[in-house]
C-alpha cells in the first residue's frame, strides 16, 4: 500500500473516530444540562407556586398591585421570554381596570403577529397620539 | 487614404482591446455554462440566492479576465513612461544594476479585492453567523440523540477523501477538498478549499452549490432504496419542549467544547455560535436582525459573485472538473445513505421509535434536506410530520460538517 493511501486510511478511521466522539460528547453534555435546567426551573416554578398561593391565602381582595406582579412573575415563565415583565404588568393592570371588582385572572400574555385588519383598526384608534 | 488607413488601424486596434480579439474558447464555453445556470437560478429556482451571483460572477471574469487581475507593479524605463504622456516625477524610482527603473503600479480588478474575503476565509465565518442568527436549535436539545445522525452523515466526507487519493490524479490537499463536498455545505466547503486547493474553488464551489440546489433529486431515491415502506411510516413521539434558559447556554456549551478541542474549527463553529446567541439571547435584537439580514445578504453577493469569477476556463475546463463533479455526488449521494442506515440502526435500537428517514436530514443543506425527510414520510403517512425532528439531525449536520473540516485542516498539511 502506497503512503498516501495509508495516510488517507489514517484520516478516515481517525476523522470517523474525532467526528463521532466531538458529538457524542456533545450528546452527553447536551443531556445532561437538559435534565440539570429542567429539574431547576421545575423546582424554581414550584417554590413560585407555593408562595403566590400562600399570598393568595393571605390576600383576599381582588386586582391588587400584588396580584399583578405575582401573576406577571409567574406568565413570564410560560411565556417565549420576549415579552417583558413591565409590559405583562401593565397588560395586567390595564385587564384589571376594565374588569374592576369582577373575579379574573391573566393566565397568558402572547404577542400577535399577524393582527386582523379589524385588529390594527383597533390598536391605531386607541394608540393615535392626541 | 492616410485617413482610411488610420480609421482600419484605430478599429483593429479596439478589435484586439475587446474580448472578441483576446478570449479563448473555454471562455466561450464558460460563457454558456453560466447562462445555463442563470437559467436553473432563475426558472428553476435552484439556490437562486447563491447560483445567480456565481453564475455572474463566471460570465464577467469570461467576458473580461481582468476583473480578477491581480495588482502588480511594472519597472518601466524613463522613455517607457514619458511615451505614455506621464510625468517621472510622480513614480518611485528602483535601480538595477546600472539602470534606473521606474515602478509603474497596476491595481487590480474589482473582484480581485473582493476575493480577499475568500481567499483570506472571511466570509464563510460571516455567512455562518447569519446562518446562526437564523437556526433554531431547539429540536437537537430536544433530542441529542440527533447529533449521532449529523456525525453519521460525515461518513460520507471521509470515505470519498479515500475514493479521492485513491484515484491518483488529487493530491491529499486537493482530496480533502473535494471530499467536503459531501458536507452539504457550502461555506464549509469554500472555507476547507481557500486553506486546503485554492486552485480548485471554482469548480468545488460551483459542485457544492449544485448538488445543495439537487437535494430534492438525489436524496429521496436512496431513501426508498434503504428504507421499508413500514420504517418510513414510524410517527415519532412529540418533542418535548425547550427552555429559553437551555437555547441560551446551547451556543456557549458547544463552542467551548468544539472549540477547545479542535481549534480549526473554531472559525465556523465560533460564527455559527455567535449568531446563535444572538438570537436566542433577545436583548441585541438590532444585531441579530443584521447577521441574518443584512450582513448576510451583503456577504453572499461578496462571496456568489467572486465564487463563480474564479472558475474560468482555463482553470474550469478541465478532466479534473469532470473528476470533482463525479466525486462530489458520490459524496453527497454517501452521506445521505450513511444518514439513513444510522437512522436505521437507531430505529432498531429503540424498537421502532426513530423513523429512519430523519437520517438523510443529517447532511447540512438546512432546511432542504428537512423538508424531504418530511415529503418522503408523507408519501406513506399524509398525517406524519416529521419536519421538526429532522430539523435535529439537519443542524446536527452543520455542527459535524465543520467539525469535519476542522479534522481535514488539521491533519492535512496546507
Amino acid at each position: 500500500m502506497s503512503k498516501e493511501m495509508s495516510d488517507a486510511l489514517i484520516l478516515l478511521l481517525g476523522g470517523f473516530v474525532v467526528v463521532f466522539a466531538m458529538l457524542i460528547l456533545l450528546i452527553l453534555i447536551v443531556t445532561v444540562y437538559g435534565r440539570v435546567v429542567s429539574s431547576v426551573q421545575k423546582s424554581v416554578a414550584e417554590k413560585k407556586a407555593k408562595e403566590q398561593a400562600a399570598i393568595q391565602s393571605e390576600e383576599k381582595t381582588v386586582g391588587t398591585v400584588a396580584d399583578v406582579s405575582a401573576s406577571a412573575e409567574e406568565i413570564s415563565e410560560i411565556g417565549d421570554g420576549e415579552i417583558s415583565g413591565e409590559i405583562i404588568a401593565v397588560i395586567a393592570a390595564a385587564v384589571d381596570a376594565v374588569y374592576g371588582e369582577k373575579p379574573h385572572r391573566v393566565k397568558s400574555v402572547r404577542r400577535s403577529n399577524h393582527r386582523s385588519a379589524w385588529g390594527r383598526a383597533g390598536i391605531v384608534e386607541n394608540t393615535r397620539p392626541f | 487614404m492616410e485617413i482610411l488607413n488610420q480609421l482600419w488601424s484605430m478599429i483593429s486596434g479596439l478589435i484586439n482591446d475587446s474580448g472578441l480579439g483576446s478570449l479563448q474558447w473555454q471562455n466561450y464555453v464558460m460563457m454558456c455554462v453560466s447562462f445555463v445556470l442563470i437559467y436553473l437560478a432563475i426558472k428553476k429556482q435552484y439556490e437562486p440566492l447563491l447560483l445567480l451571483p456565481i453564475a455572474f460572477g463566471m460570465l464577467l471574469v469570461n467576458i473580461f479576465p481582468g476583473i480578477m487581475g491581480m495588482p502588480e507593479t511594472i519597472l518601466e524605463t524613463k522613455q517607457e513612461i514619458l511615451s505614455q504622456n506621464l510625468d517621472p516625477a510622480t513614480f518611485s524610482t528602483v535601480q538595477v544594476g546600472d539602470q534606473i527603473y521606474y515602478e509603474h503600479i497596476q491595481y487590480g480588478g474589482l473582484f480581485y479585492y473582493l476575493y480577499q474575503g475568500v481567499k483570506l476565509g472571511i466570509y464563510p465565518p460571516l455567512i455562518f453567523l447569519g446562518i446562526g442568527a437564523m437556526t433554531d436549535f431547539g429540536p437537537l436539545i430536544a433530542n441529542p440523540k440527533s447529533f449521532i445522525l449529523g456525525a453519521a452523515a460525515q461518513i460520507g466526507i471521509f470515505l470519498t477523501f479515500i475514493c479521492a487519493t485513491a484515484l491518483g490524479i488529487f493530491t491529499p490537499q486537493e482530496a480533502g477538498s473535494i471530499a467536503i463536498i459531501g458536507g452539504a455545505d457550502g461555506p464549509t466547503a469554500i472555507f476547507v478549499t481557500t486553506k486546503l486547493a485554492p486552485q480548485l474553488l471554482g469548480p468545488i464551489a460551483v459542485a457544492a452549490y449544485s448538488y445543495m440546489a439537487l437535494v430534492p433529486i438525489i436524496q429521496p431515491p436512496i431513501m426508498r432504496l434503504l428504507t421499508t415502506k413500514k420504517e418510513r411510516s414510524v410517527v415519532m413521539g412529540q418533542l418535548r419542549s425547550v427552555s429559553k434558559l437551555e437555547k441560551i447556554l446551547f451556543p456557549i456549551i458547544v463552542v467551548t467544547v468544539v472549540a477547545l478541542l479542535l481549534p480549526d474549527a473554531a472559525p465556523l463553529v465560533g460564527m455559527l455560535m455567535l449568531g446563535n446567541l444572538f438570537k436566542e439571547s433577545g436583548v441585541v435584537d438590532r444585531i441579530n436582525k443584521t447577521a441574518q439580514n443584512e450582513l448576510m445578504n451583503i456577504v453572499t453577493i461578496f462571496l456568489g459573485v467572486t465564487v463563480g469569477a474564479t472558475a474560468t476556463g482555463t482553470n474550469f475546463l478541465t478532466i479534473q472538473t469532470g473528476g470533482i463533479i463525479l466525486l462530489g455526488l458520490f459524496a453527497f449521494s454517501l452521506a445521505t445513505a450513511s444518514g439513513v442506515l444510522f437512522g436505521k440502526i437507531m430505529y432498531w435500537l429503540t424498537k421502532g421509535k426513530v423513523n429512519p428517514l430523519i437520517g438523510s436530514a443529517g447532511v447540512s443543506a438546512v432546511p432542504m434536506a428537512a423538508r424531504i425527510s418530511q415529503k418522503v414520510g408523507q408519501e406513506e403517512n399524509p398525517g406524519n410530520f416529521l419536519l421538526m425532528h429532522a430539523m435535529g439531525p439537519n443542524v446536527a449536520g452543520v455542527i459535524g460538517s465543520a467539525v469535519a473540516a476542522g479534522v481535514l485542516l488539521s491533519v492535512i498539511p496546507h
